[in-house]
Order: structure tokens, then C-alpha cells, then sequence
């Protein structure tokens, strides 16, 4: 069977900037695969030119069999796209919206009006359907989104970003949407996102990508094994932060931490964390605040890329804390 | 939900369905077509009220009213300030990304275009109707009304076209409302160096060498021709072969700017 997605030595220049540079991609029929990372990584422009927005300035790529180049029109036909931003009419209604994207689709009538009225329940907009789309919240506008991405019961879809910007209660719900296309219809999705939990939750496999390329790309939770350690994390005043970071040498390796936090790769685990508040007690370090995770895909970028993911420690959930 | 094969789009649909969205839009946002009914009426009146005794001046064409002489100037008014809505819409659309979702789906070029600009030349179509029934009312007068009907509507929807089609191909190089907007008085500069309000013969100098070359005065002869005199197949051939042509031009420049934009 042919691979819903399949990219290699994918590059995208503008000008003299690489946004992509040679990002070989291989996603599985009814995958979720996640593609994660910082603002500017090339996670957006990669999706522009799997979706024929973008040309490829080098290498090739196929999406449901077809070249996104030279067979660009029927790579439209089977995918369905929710980009960044959600791209949508505010003089419209919802129920306009779905019907034109319809017809733009060629699905009958009565088909269309039967399925955009099972979309609009979906997603949780059968009463706001006839409003414009101008007067819908952040989360609707997303979901409605979604909805005109999803008439035409595309074979791939991708999602850009689906939940920048949302609540964490739109976020969840989307979430939970994407679980069901892709549980019941076994709908292949490249979801973007530059949250570690997002690709976490959703995705079978995950690429991460920096600088224009992918520098980790696997499971979630094996690549995360193969990070070891966990990360011990700690919040000192600056004065203490040489005499903090000379003991911590002696219990693992350091690893990129946030301005102001020391964190290292705990050899042995939570069984050493006692010693480690000792031996920091000992040196005169006074703790403001301790944390110990067990390795998480920030850790993972982390070690990939020698740098925390942007934002990335506040939406990690400490398994253990102390201090 | 199961997964379905659809047959291929039809260009039509998609074009009507394209034309729809584009009439709904300006229908919905009375500040794009409210002016383009009342400002050219207003400015109408105006004249017709400050220039009406230039009727008596030796050379002016014999019309029972001035409000007759700048039915032309008019119904080419509303079409410039109306059309340009295509072209305010397309931008709109690139910069809320809605554009992407268009050309996204499995549309032909054809219906993107297309759509957009039958859209334009139904509101101009509706433009013309207004203008002649509320200035018949205070005393324009067609010669032949089926015939000057007839050949009105006809340039008022190909002028609509065709200035939709060039506000449309500003808007795709650019992607900018502002830019759109910036390119409307050049519009209007054109009409007010042409036939449209006092017949150059008239005015004499530059302005008549200008007015004599410039195309919208071959279609407000035209059409002025068709107004006071009845059937003129010269003077209505004249008037839209020339709004047909501008449109054709335009056209070309708008496909051009569509493949520029699509092909990133």
C-alpha cells in the first residue's frame, strides 16, 4: 500500500534563507504522526509544500500516492488542511461556509447538507451554524475549521498548529476529535504543533524538527527512553548557582536548563535524590525550588538540539517536587 | 462517515457557487455598495444643477436634460466604485487566508477567477438598473429605451468585469486591501479626463487631446451616441467592443497574477 506521506531530501529556500533543508518523511496509513517544534523550525512551511501551497525549491514528495508538484490537483482532492491560522469567512455563516466548500469539492447536494449538518454536531456547532463566523470565539472558529477540513472525508489530514491560541477546554475537545477521526475512519493526520504535551497525547510517532531539520524522529515514549536519566531540575538564587552546578557534576550530566535553573540527567534516578539535597546542603546552596521529571520530549529536544524547547517547562506537569 | 470517492468538481458550480459568496459578501457590507448608488447620484445632481445652462453653449449635443448628458458618467461612477469590491474582497481573503482554503480545495483556476468576476458584473448589472430607473424619474431620457436598456447593461457588466479583474490582479501581486485602495483614484482620474462630464470639444488644450485618446471616452461617446440618438449599431459597437477589450486586458493581467501567487 502506498504511503500516505512520503517525503524525501524535502528542501524550501526563500531567498537565502532555509526554512527546510532536506527533511525525508515517511507516515504510515491511519498514523498519527506528530511533527514538533519551536516557531520558525519549518514545521509550517513543510506542511505548505505537502499541501501543494508551496513549491519545493529541491527534492520530492507524495501525498496519497500523489506528486504535490506535478499531480497537485489530486493531492487537493484527498486532503483535508486546518492551516495555522484558521482560514475562514467572518461574513459567512458556518453552514455557508461548509456548503461552499461542498460544492468547491463537487459533493451532491444532498450529501453535503446531511454531512455538513453531522460535521456541525461533531465539532459542537449545530447552534451557531447560521451565525457569522465573525461573531464566533477563537475555540468555534478552530472547530468550524476543522469541520470544512473534514467534508469531504479527506484519505490525509493535516493540522497546523490546530490548538495555538486555544483554552485548555477547546484544546482537549480537539484532541479528543482527532482521536475519533483517526480511531473510527482511520484517517492518516500530520498534526504540527510546538506543544510536548500535544505530540505526547496524540501522536504514534513523532519527528522533531530544528533549523529546517528533523533531529529526532521515533516514538514518543522510545525516544524518550533513549534520553535515560531524568531530569533533575533546580531553582537557586544566582549567587549560589557556581557552587550548585559544581555539585550537581558529580551525579550526572548537565543539560540545558532556563535562564536561572540548573538541570542535569540524574544518574540512578529518584533513589539518588536524597544524597543530591545532602550533598547541595553540604555546599551551602540554599534551594528555592527542586523538581525532578522523568525524561519528557522537551528532554529529548533538548538533548538533540542543546536548547529547551521555547515555553517548554511550563506546560511540563512535574512528576515528583520538592524543596 | 465513510470514506467516498466524489466526482470531479464541476467548473460551473464552483464558479456560481465562487459568484454567490462574492455577491452575499457585498451584500452584507452596506459601506461597499452604499456609497457606489449614492455618491454617483449625488454628484449628478450637483452637476446637473451647476452646469445645466452649458446645454446652450454652440457644439454641446442636443440632450433634453443634463441629467441625460451624465447618465454615461453615471452608471461608469457606481461600476468604478462598485467593481473595485472584488479587488477589496480578494485581499481580504489573502490576508485572512482564506485564499489558502480556496486553492487548497480541488477548484479550477478558472471558477476562482471566473467567479469573483461574475459576481462583479451581476452588481454592476444591478448598478445600471438602479441609476436609469431613479434618473428616468427625474427626467433622463433614452431615445430608444429598449435598445439604450440593452446596451447600458451590457458595458455597465463588462466595465464591471473588467475593473473588478484589474482590482482583483492588484490584489493578487500584492495581497494588500491598502494597495487596492491606492490604485482606485487612478480609476477616476481616468474618467474625470474623459468625455464622461463636458464635452471636450469644448474644453479645448491638453484636456481634449487627452480626452480623445483616452479609452473611456470612446465608450461615454458611445454610449451618449446610443442614449440621444436610439439604435446606433456604430456607436453601441464602439462602446462595447472597447469595455470588452479593457476586460479581456484585464483578465489576462488577473490570470497572470494568479499563477504568480499560486505558483510560491
Amino acid at each position: 500500500m502506498t504511503e500516505p506521506i512520503l517525503a524525501e531530501g524535502l528542501v524550501r529556500k526563500f531567498g537565502d534563507l532555509v526554512a527546510v533543508d532536506g527533511i525525508d518523511l515517511c507516515v504510515a496509513q491511519g498514523e498519527i504522526f506528530g511533527f514538533l517544534g519551536p516557531n520558525g523550525a519549518g514545521k509550517s512551511t513543510t506542511v505548505r509544500m505537502l499541501t501543494t501551497l508551496l513549491s519545493p525549491s529541491a527534492g520530492t514528495a507524495r501525498v496519497a500516492g500523489f506528486d504535490v508538484v506535478s499531480q497537485a490537483a489530486q493531492v487537493r482532492r484527498v486532503i483535508g488542511v486546518a492551516l495555522q491560522d484558521a482560514a475562514i469567512d467572518p461574513i459567512m455563516t458556518g453552514r455557508e461556509l461548509l456548503k461552499l466548500q461542498a460544492v468547491l469539492h463537487g459533493i451532491p447536494r444532498r450529501i453535503s447538507r446531511e454531512r455538513g449538518d453531522e460535521l456541525l454536531a461533531r465539532v459542537g456547532l449545530a447552534a451557531a451554524a447560521d451565525r457569522r463566523v465573525g461573531t464566533y470565539s477563537g475555540g468555534m472558529r478552530r472547530r468550524l475549521d476543522l469541520a470544512l477540513a473534514l467534508i469531504h472525508e479527506p484519505r490525509v489530514l493535516f493540522l497546523d498548529e490546530p490548538t495555538t491560541g486555544l483554552d485548555p477546554t477547546s484544546r482537549m475537545a480537539l484532541w479528543e476529535e482527532v482521536r475519533r477521526l483517526n480511531g473510527e475512519f482511520g484517517t492518516t493526520v500530520l498534526l504540527t504543533t510546538q506543544y510536548l504535551e500535544e505530540a505526547d497525547q496524540l501522536a504514534g510517532r513523532i519527528a522533531i524538527i530544528d533549523g529546517g531539520r528533523i533531529v529526532r524522529k521515533g516514538e514518543p515514549e522510545a525516544l524518550k527512553d533513549a534520553v535515560g536519566s531524568p531530569t533533575l531540575r533546580i531553582d537557586v538564587d544566582p549567587e549560589y548557582l557556581a557552587r550548585a552546578t559544581e555539585v550537581l557534576e558529580h551525579f550526572g550530566e548537565m543539560r540545558p536548563a532556563r535562564s536561572g535553573r540548573l538541570a542535569i540527567g540524574l544518574d540512578g534516578g529518584a533513589s539518588r535524590l536524597a544524597e543530591v539535597v545532602r550533598a547541595l546542603d553540604a555546599a551551602g546552596v540554599v534551594l528555592n525550588h527542586m523538581e525532578l521529571d522523568a525524561p519528557s520530549l522537551d528532554d529529548v529536544f533538548a538533548e538533540a538540539t542543546g536548547r529547551r524547547l521555547e515555553g517548554a517547562e511550563e506546560t511540563q506537569a512535574p512528576v515528583e517536587v520538592s524543596g | 462517515m465513510t470514506v467516498t470517492a466524489h466526482p470531479r468538481p464541476s467548473a460551473v458550480a464552483q464558479a456560481v457557487a465562487i459568484a454567490g459568496r462574492s455577491v452575499r459578501g457585498v451584500l452584507r457590507q452596506p459601506p461597499q455598495w452604499v456609497p457606489s448608488l449614492v455618491f454617483p447620484l449625488f454628484f449628478n445632481a450637483v452637476s446637473a444643477a451647476a452646469f445645466d445652462r452649458t446645454r446652450a453653449l454652440p457644439g454641446f449635443p442636443e440632450v433634453n436634460s443634463f441629467l441625460t448628458f451624465l447618465l454615461p458618467a453615471t452608471i461608469l461612477q457606481g461600476v468604478l466604485l462598485g467593481a473595485t469590491a472584488a479587488g477589496n474582497d480578494a485581499a481580504v481573503d489573502i490576508e485572512n487566508g482564506f485564499f489558502d482554503r480556496l486553492v487548497l480545495s480541488p477548484m479550477s483556476r478558472v471558477s476562482l477567477l471566473g467567479g469573483r468576476l461574475v459576481g462583479s458584473m451581476a452588481l454592476g448589472v444591478v448598478q445600471v438598473v438602479f441609476f436609469l430607473s431613479v434618473l428616468s424619474v427625474f427626467g433622463a431620457r433614452l431615445e430608444n429605451p429598449l435598445a439604450g436598456v440593452l446596451v447600458l447593461v451590457v458595458v455597465g457588466a463588462l466595465l464591471a468585469g473588467a475593473v473588478g479583474a484589474f482590482s482583483v490582479s492588484i490584489a493578487l501581486r500584492t495581497g494588500s486591501v491598502e494597495a487596492v485602495n491606492g490604485f482606485f483614484p487612478i480609476f477616476f482620474a481616468a474618467l474625470f479626463m474623459s468625455s464622461a462630464f463636458f464635452p471636450p470639444s469644448l474644453s479645448g488644450g491638453w484636456f481634449e487631446t487627452v480626452a480623445s485618446i483616452n479609452p473611456i471616452t470612446w465608450i461615454v461617446d458611445g454610449l451618449r451616441d446610443v442614449i440621444i440618438e436610439g439604435w446606433v449599431p456604430g456607436a453601441a459597437a464602439r462602446a462595447i467592443a472597447v469595455s470588452a477589450a479593457l476586460g479581456v486586458l484585464a483578465i489576462f493581467m488577473a490570470t497572470r497574477s494568479l499563477a504568480a501567487r499560486i505558483r510560491t
